[in-house]
């Protein structure tokens, strides 16, 4: 047994990652699988796709990469994207797709919770705030708006617990999908009760609560042998994506805090207590039961400014949008700190944190006649860095963070890490790893076959690679924008309803 | 300018182009019932609006053109004008008979064969999507009509480069219009939805290229850099994916479901299957009604 292999149920796309003992990727690969939009509010994704995608891809890297270079596997740990739902009947047959983290339909029910007392109590008692994404809130949505498919639910589970049961047939989840689930109580380490009161369902609906380490559910024996892979391969539960990510940037210490931009972004720090935000905006979620990831998610990462570069960069060559980018961050280091007072709110896609509204939206504002296009390009680059800052900012009043790192495909831009070290005002590193998730489950894994002592050692191996030092002067014109920016957001707010509304009418 | 109908067999003009069925220049002044009526088509269309506000049904669907709109009918498909009438204004045509449905542009092309064979893929594949906006062709059409008319030394030769420089700009104009360059993924979502929609159809990484209106190479390229996959390999991936839901639902046959989903035999279907989940499809669906027999 020489290798480690760790799958990640991602939100587009299974990604896989081989490591040898020492850590080092020796394989990877990964498959696309695409979300539908059947409605404004809806994202779905195809269970069925899911597996058959994982699978495949699996056994291409364990062929072509692994096997040939007579690796051994010891282990598989599985990540995946949180507050995924599926609905599956007696039979353990899907009823419909997977709703994704970004299925907006339970609105509604949110919004109605979220004032109220009970809600209040059930953000504290599952570290999840009330939102949508919650699959406590989408159970409720279910119930009342899907009677016929919510009576024939047998199960509902996060996409991990039935690509483990396709795999093994046991109905599991570990404690950092089922904290993400809003149906958790993360003191107690048991489904709650009042959250199952609301969702409408008892703890018989949902899979059995594990810890991450958990490995005793064994592969099926025809996937043995269509793997190849020896009948005392471990599978290990493993834990959610963000939680993966925080261990895999190896952010433990006091003090630091963890900076991750992808298509969605989110902050995060790990610590051995709850976060209580009277604000009910921090999630808390379990990594373990000593180890809580608390953090803010933001909509409004990468993604928005892929939504720039498609409007209105150059597209010499068809469909090329990484030339595309290049060419605009290019244009946009030629502008000054401050885009000469143009500032973008980057609220395409609603937000979560830090003001949790659904019917937010993108504004540039400061507008003069001297505003080139080169200027509305940084301008949007740094309006989702004032966002990522003001999720960032909700944190100092908790703890103290003297350092960040930061990962993703956005964050990690290095004109972009060099905007986060001056708005922080902090020293910023990067990782010399692409796949913090992957490494995650790596260190993860690799704790858990007693290669290392706990978790927070095996973290500490995460070498930090270039440093960005922020500039005080940069990062005082910053926070004079960043002000102008804050108070913009508290003016807007009757303002984003009437317009969401106004959008709305077909 | 006067009008003009050329038909195969009545018009001189045409004794050189057999595969020209009409060619016409029509000016309507007054709306009379019965004008337009829907049909079937034999043979492919392609109508040029210069005047006027037409309402024609297409297939399925009922469509508006304005001068400068391009509509192509291939065979097989409904069309006529709404109600059955010919509305005010003007338009041109030229039906052009093809030998099958799958073979739109015939033998007196001059272009390539593996060009010709794409652009008829491109037509094909986006057949809802017929209506276009190019002005560009009103040129070609009154060119199309003076070389006919005119006979001209040489104009056997123009002719067959007007219906391909047509058929070209048509093509582009598709893609164009309803493939942006810039947005991949919605271009990747849109072809997993017509190959989901026909998974029994024998697809070709040609036709998915040209679905994507992409060089065959190019397409797979980029296929397999944004998911992992080879064009084939993922239409695999699909036809497994609907093949588990199909097994789970134990309603039909392997063999029927074999054939649905595009595999030719329900023995290429179980190798395949097999290979990827170690399961025969029969073993999988005995396997999956036994799990579930086991839970209470």
């Amino acid at each position: 047994m020489n290798s480690i292999i760790a799958i990640e149920l991602g939100t587009n796309a299974v990604r896989i990652f081989a490591f040898d003992l020492m850590g080092n990727i020796i394989g990877f690969a990964k498959g696309h699988y695409p979300t539908f939009h059947e409605g404004p509010d809806n994202s779905e994704q195809d269970p069925e796709q899911i597996f058959i995608t994982m699978l495949y891809v699996l056994k291409n890297l364990l062929n072509e990469t692994l096997y040939p270079q007579k690796y051994v596997v010891g282990c598989i740990c599985f990540s995946a994207s949180m507050h995924s739902l599926l609905t599956v009947d007696k039979d353990g047959v899907p009823l419909g797709n997977v709703m994704t983290w970004a299925d907006n339909r339970g609105k509604e029910e949110a919004v109605e919770l979220k004032e109220s007392e009970l809600g209040r109590k059930l953000y504290e008692a599952t570290g999840t705030p009330i939102h949508p994404m919650s699959s406590m809130v989408k159970i409720a949505w279910l119930r009342r708006n899907d009677p016929e498919r919510f009576k024939r639910t047998s199960k509902f589970l996060p996409v991990k617990s039935y690509i483990i049961q396709q795999l093994t047939g046991a109905c599991i989840i570990d404690y950092s999908l089922g904290s993400a689930m809003g149906l958790m109580n993360i003191h107690k380490l048991d489904w709650d009760d009042d959250a199952l009161g609301f969702a409408g369902i008892t703890a018989q609906k949902l899979p059995q609560l594990v810890p991450v380490f958990y490995s005793e559910a064994k592969l099926k024996k025809e996937f043995q042998k269509a793997l190849r892979l020896q009948p005392e391969v471990k599978l290990i539960v493993g834990s959610s994506d963000g939680c993966l990510a925080t261990l895999g940037a190896g952010v433990w210490e006091e003090g630091k805090a963890t900076i991750t931009i992808e298509d969605s972004g989110a902050f995060r720090i790990i610590g051995d207590k709850i976060i209580k935000d009277h604000n009910k905006q921090i999630f808390n979620y379990l990594l373990t039961k000593e180890h809580i990831v608390s953090g803010g998610p933001t909509n409004s990462g990468g993604v928005i400014f892929e939504w720039f570069t498609k409007r209105f960069g150059d597209f010499k060559k068809a469909f090329d949008i990484d030339y595309s980018m290049g060419n605009l961050i290019r244009d946009a280091a030629e502008v000054a700190v401050g885009s000469d007072g143009l500032l973008f709110l980057p609220y395409l896609l609603g937000e979560r944190a830090p003001i949790w509204n659904a019917n937010a939206k993108g504004c540039y504002f400061g507008i003069n006649i001297r505003h080139e296009r080169k200027h509305f390009i940084r301008a949007t680059i740094e309006g989702i860095l004032y966002e990522m800052y003001s999720i960032g900012k909700t944190f100092e009043n908790h703890r103290t963070i003297n350092s960040l790192s930061v990962n993703g495909s956005f964050a990690s831009i290095p004109f972009c890490t060099q905007i986060i070290a001056d708005i922080f005002n902090k020293p910023v590193s990067t990782i010399t790893h692409g796949g913090t998730i992957g490494v995650g489950a790596f260190l993860l894994s690799a704790t858990e076959m007693g290669m290392y002592k706990n978790l927070r050692e095996a973290s500490n191996t995460i070498k930090m690679h270039q440093i960005f030092l922020p500039n005080a002067n940069d990062h005082a014109r910053y926070m004079q924008y960043f002000a102008v920016f804050e108070s913009l957001i508290e003016k807007i707010g009757v303002e984003f309803d009437t317009i969401s509304k106004l959008q709305n009418i077909k | 300018m006067n009008q003009l109908l050329l038909q195969q067999e009545a018009s001189k003009e045409l004794a050189d182009f057999p595969h020209i069925k009409e060619f016409a220049y029509k000016k309507n002044n007054t709306i009379q019932l019965n004008s337009f009526n829907v049909g079937v088509m034999d043979c492919i269309g392609i109508y040029y609006v210069l005047e006027g506000k037409h309402n024609w049904v297409i297939g399925a669907s009922e469509h508006t053109l304005y001068p400068g709109d391009i509509a192509v009918i291939l065979p097989g498909e409904n069309f006529g004008g709404k109600n059955n009438i010919l509305n005010i204004g003007s338009l041109m045509w030229v039906k052009l008979n093809v030998q099958n449905h799958r073979q739109l542009i015939g033998e007196w092309s001059q272009l390539s064969k593996k060009e010709r064979h794409s652009l008829e893929q491109i037509l094909s594949v986006n057949k809802d999507l017929l209506v276009l906006n190019i002005k560009e062709a009103q040129a070609l059409f009154f060119e199309l009509k003076y070389e006919l008319q005119n006979g001209e030394v040489g104009f056997c030769t123009r002719i067959a480069q007007l219906l391909d420089h047509l058929f070209i700009i048509i093509c582009r104009q598709l893609i164009r219009q309803n493939h942006s360059r810039r947005d991949f993924p919605t271009t990747f979502l849109r072809l997993e939805q017509t190959l989901r929609q026909n998974l029994a159809r024998q697809w070709t990484v040609e036709e998915m290229a040209a679905f994507a209106g992409m060089g065959t190479t190019a397409f797979t390229e980029k296929v397999k850099n944004y998911s992992g996959f080879s064009p084939l390999n993922y239409l695999i991936n699909l036809r497994i994916t609907e093949a588990i839901k199909l097994l789970k639902r134990n309603e039909v046959n392997v063999t029927d479901i074999a054939l649905a989903i595009g595999f030719y035999s329900s023995q290429h279907f179980s190798t395949t299957f097999k290979k990827l989940t170690g399961y025969t499809p029969s073993d999988f669906r005995k396997n999956n009604i036994q799990i579930n027999n086991l839970q209470p």
